[in-house]
């Protein structure tokens, strides 16, 4: 596992999440560990250094996701798909969930 | 001696498939025609010898839900091969969980070249009941690339070998590579983990968990790609897999509700991202799943695939 986790900007009103590498079983410490970091109401994480995500990291992602919108109230974005996971996410039911966003790098990228 | 028939809804929907099933020889062709009892009854008369029946999605599961029940007491031992237009919406796969519809196949008027070779060849397998083979849709001459596993950590090497394989500049070698490389994943991972059972039918692994292969375990990952078509398929020594579990996983991953963590996603997976799905088990003894795909697929992405679970006894394969 080498997802690593960057929250920029703890006063900005969002939490910011970068997702590097592959997501698989490997990830499930951290996937688990991150709801409790959410301080904010709106959570963004960025899939532009995403890898490979497969069957198990889509449900770490579902699980966190659920975790984040039922224990924290929190709208999620996603930035920085590439157009194998929106197909990905797409067809899992990762967007019930989370809202994808123009890629990372937009306006929206990190400080507000 | 017929061994295949098939049903369509009318004279309109028999035109349509007319040129898809062409090649599958002594076709025992029923147009329903609103007359379902006349036409049980016609497969009924043929029932001995009929190894397999064809039935037009224009009928079933949505116009006649209790069709396949019908040819099932006509034809006892017949397998059903459902067929259904991709122009058209895709069938739900509930019903055919239900009745134990175990083929699907798709017909694409842009995939119509190769639809006129593929369904009279299924066909044939079924009848014959051959094994689904990966040269069979690769070139003549494609070399196949097979890896037997020592342990866990063989897995993203061989992910590795099969990405440098597809090597090629554009978005459609990029697209091929990274759903290679995920259906290599899922397939290796299911091998890996979720086939090999303890006598209660627990898992006997965790996923992520490093293993070797046990003594008496075999798992085979192959692949070929010929330019245009890449064929992958995993063969392992556990005959666990059943086909309407598969069946099950697809069904509730295609209707349910995808928060819900009841697993076979990553069968879902691998079905959605092939364009063609199979799965041949010998129970206790060996399972192989995999399928083809193409470099340029013309099949929407997020549309269901036709599938092919195959449950073969020793004796059955050629």
């Amino acid at each position: 596992m080498n997802n690593e986790s960057t929250i920029r900007d703890l006063s900005a009103p969002h939490d910011f999440f970068a997702l590097v590498g592959t997501i698989d079983a490997q990830s499930e410490p951290f996937f688990k560990a991150l709801p409790a970091k959410v301080r904010h109401s709106l959570v963004k994480f960025d899939f532009t250094r995403a890898g490979r995500i497969n069957s198990m990291g889509i449900a770490l992602l579902l699980r966190c996701f659920k975790e984040i919108r039922q224990g924290k109230q929190a709208e999620i974005l996603l930035e920085g798909l590439s157009p194998m996971n929106t197909m990905l996410f797409k067809m899992t039911g990762v967007f019930l969930l989370a809202t994808p966003v123009a890629a990372a790098g937009s306006s929206q990228d990190g400080g507000k | 001696m017929q061994r295949v028939a098939v049903m369509f809804s009318d004279e309109k929907d028999a035109s349509f498939w007319e040129g898809t099933l062409n090649g599958i020889p002594r076709l025992l062709k029923i147009s329903v025609d609103n007359d379902l009892e006349a036409s049980l009854e016609r497969l009924r008369r043929a029932g001995g010898s009929l190894r397999l029946v064809i039935l037009s999605a224009r009928l079933y599961p949505g116009e006649h839900p209790e069709l396949a029940a019908g040819i099932r007491a006509a034809c006892p031992g017949s397998e059903i091969l459902l067929i259904s237009s991709s122009e058209e919406a895709a069938p739900q796969l509930k019903p055919l969980l239900v009745d134990n519809v175990r083929h699907l196949a798709f017909n694409s008027p842009l995939d119509a070249g190769r639809d006129r070779e593929y369904l009279p060849g299924i066909v044939s397998r079924i009848v014959d009941r051959r094994p689904w083979e990966i040269s069979t849709c690769l070139r003549k001459g494609t070399a196949i690339h097979s890896f037997q596993l020592l342990s866990s950590e063989d897995k993203e090497p061989l992910i590795g070998a099969l990405e440098t394989l597809l090597a090629g500049d554009g978005e459609e070698h990029e697209m091929l590579r990274q759903k290679g490389s995920l259906l290599a994943d899922e397939l290796l991972e299911n091998a890996i983990y979720d086939a090999p059972r303890a006598p209660d039918g627990s898992k006997i692994f965790k996923k992520g968990e490093r293993r070797v292969m046990l003594p008496e375990e075999r798992i085979v990952f192959s692949f070929g790609f010929d330019g245009e078509t890449l064929a992958l398929t995993l063969t392992d020594s556990w005959g666990s897999l059943e086909p309407e579990v598969v069946l099950e996983h697809l069904a509730r991953n295609q209707e349910g509700d995808p928060v819900t963590d009841e697993g076979g996603r990553g069968l879902f997976i691998i079905w959605r991202f092939l364009d063609h799905f199979h799965l041949n088990v010998q129970p206790g003894l060996e399972t192989v799943v995999g399928g083809h795909l193409q470099l340029s697929s013309a099949l929407d992405p997020l549309l269901p695939r036709g599938f092919h679970l195959t449950e073969l006894n020793q004796g059955d394969a050629a």
